[in-house]
C-alpha cells in the first residue's frame, strides 16, 4: 500500500486543526487571566469607547467643538504625526509633538504647556492611534484637559478650516492642503 | 523508545526533501515571530483587530487573546515537523484569511496599520496596504507548496512519519470508525 487514503489526511487534518486552535485559545485565555492589565472578554473598542478617563468622562472632541476651542484661541493643538507629515499641511493652531520619539520632543510640551490648558491631539486616518496614544500619555503626566480630535487632519481639512504649511519654525499660512504639494 | 524518537526526527529532516523543509522551516519561523509582539501587546493588538473593520465587538478580546498564539502553536508545530495536515491546513488558512481581510479593506479604501509583525507601528509609517497584501502573498507561496504536498500528491510527504509501521494502521482506522 503506497497511498494514503485522502480521507485518513482530511480526518488528521481536521482532529489537529481542532486540537491546535483548542490549546491555543486555551493558553491564550489563561495568559489572559494573568494579566494584570486582562482584556475585558467582550469590550467595544471603538475609539469614542476606549478613549475615556478614569472618570468616566469621553476623550473625544467634536470637530465643531475643536473649531471653537482653535478660533478663540482657547486650546493648544497638538500634532502626533511626524515632523514631515506636519510640514506638509497641520491645522492653524497646531504644534508639532510626534508620538513615535515623543521622549525627544516632550520639551515642547513639559514646563511650556501648563498643566490647566486645555490641549486638543489630532493625527490622520480613521484608525491612527497616533493622537489617542499621545493623549493618554498627556493625562497621566498630570493634563486633565486633553480632548482627542478623532482622524482630525482629514475631517479639519475636508470642513475647509484654517491650515498652515512648514515645520516647527518655519510656518506657512494657507489654504493649501495635502495632496497638491508634492 | 529513544531511538524510534531519533529515527523518527532523522527522517523528517531527510524525506521531506529541500523545499518542503525549508517552507516549513520559514513559515514556522515567521509565525513564530508574529506572534510575540502580539502577545505581549493584546490591548494594541486588539485596536488593530478592530481596525479591521471586519469581526463583530464580541469577537474582538476573544481574537486578540487567542490567535496570537494559535500563531505561535501553529509555528513550533511547523517547525518540529508534529500535526503535519493540521497545522499547514490551519497556516494556510490564516494566510488566506489574512490576505482576504487586507484586500477587503484594501478595496474599499481602508489603509489602516496591518498588525502583522508589530502592534506598535502606526498608520502613519508609510508601508501603505498594498505592501502588506503582496508580502501575505508571498508567505502563501510556500504555505500553498506544503499544502499541497501534504494533500495533493498520492503519497504526501515522501516516507511521512505517520506512515511508520502500527501508527500508520492505527491512523487509519479512525475515519472508519
Amino acid at each position: 500500500m503506497k497511498t494514503e487514503p485522502m480521507a485518513g489526511k482530511i480526518w488528521r487534518a481536521a482532529w489537529q486543526s481542532v486540537a491546535m486552535v483548542v490549546l491555543a485559545f486555551a493558553i491564550g485565555l489563561l495568559a489572559n487571566e494573568s494579566r494584570s492589565d486582562r482584556l475585558a472578554l467582550v469590550a467595544d473598542w471603538s475609539p469614542a469607547a476606549r478613549l475615556s478617563t478614569d472618570t468616566g468622562d469621553s476623550m473625544v472632541v467634536s470637530l465643531d467643538e475643536a473649531k471653537r476651542l482653535c478660533l478663540d484661541e482657547k486650546a493648544v493643538f497638538l500634532d502626533a504625526r511626524s515632523p514631515e507629515d506636519f510640514a506638509r499641511g497641520h491645522i492653524q493652531c497646531a504644534k508639532n509633538v510626534p508620538w513615535q520619539g515623543f521622549e525627544t520632543y516632550m520639551d515642547r510640551v513639559w514646563g511650556v504647556i501648563p498643566e490647566d490648558a486645555w490641549i486638543v491631539t489630532y493625527c490622520d486616518g480613521e484608525t491612527c492611534s497616533l493622537s489617542e496614544d499621545l493623549a493618554k500619555e498627556l493625562d497621566s503626566m498630570g493634563y486633565k484637559k486633553v480632548k482627542v480630535l478623532l482622524n482630525g487632519w482629514t475631517r479639519w481639512v475636508e470642513a475647509g478650516l484654517p491650515v498652515e504649511r512648514g515645520d516647527e519654525g518655519r510656518r506657512i499660512a494657507g489654504k493649501d492642503t495635502d495632496g497638491s504639494s508634492s | 523508545m529513544a531511538e524510534g524518537q531519533t529515527n523518527f526526527f532523522r527522517r523528517q529532516w531527510k524525506q521531506d526533501g529541500v523545499l518542503a523543509l525549508t517552507a516549513r522551516l520559514i513559515l514556522g519561523a515567521v509565525f513564530i515571530y508574529a506572534s510575540l509582539d502580539k502577545i505581549a501587546h493584546p490591548e494594541a493588538f486588539a485596536k488593530d483587530v478592530y481596525n479591521y473593520q471586519i469581526l463583530p465587538d464580541a469577537l474582538i478580546s476573544l481574537t486578540a487573546m487567542g490567535l496570537p498564539w494559535l500563531e505561535l502553536v501553529i509555528g513550533i508545530f511547523l517547525l518540529i515537523g508534529l500535526f503535519r495536515e493540521g497545522s499547514v491546513s490551519i497556516v494556510t488558512l490564516l494566510l488566506i484569511v489574512f490576505f482576504g481581510a487586507m484586500v477587503f479593506n484594501l478595496a474599499r479604501g481602508l489603509d489602516i496599520h496591518c498588525g502583522c509583525f508589530h502592534t506598535s507601528a502606526q498608520g502613519t509609517d508609510g508601508a501603505p496596504m498594498a505592501w502588506y497584501v503582496f508580502r501575505d502573498g508571498l508567505f502563501l507561496i510556500p504555505a500553498l507548496y506544503l499544502f499541497y504536498r501534504t494533500f495533493h500528491r498520492e503519497n504526501g510527504f515522501r516516507g511521512s512519519g505517520f506512515k511508520v509501521g502500527g501508527r500508520e494502521a492505527k491512523q487509519h482506522q479512525i475515519p472508519g470508525n
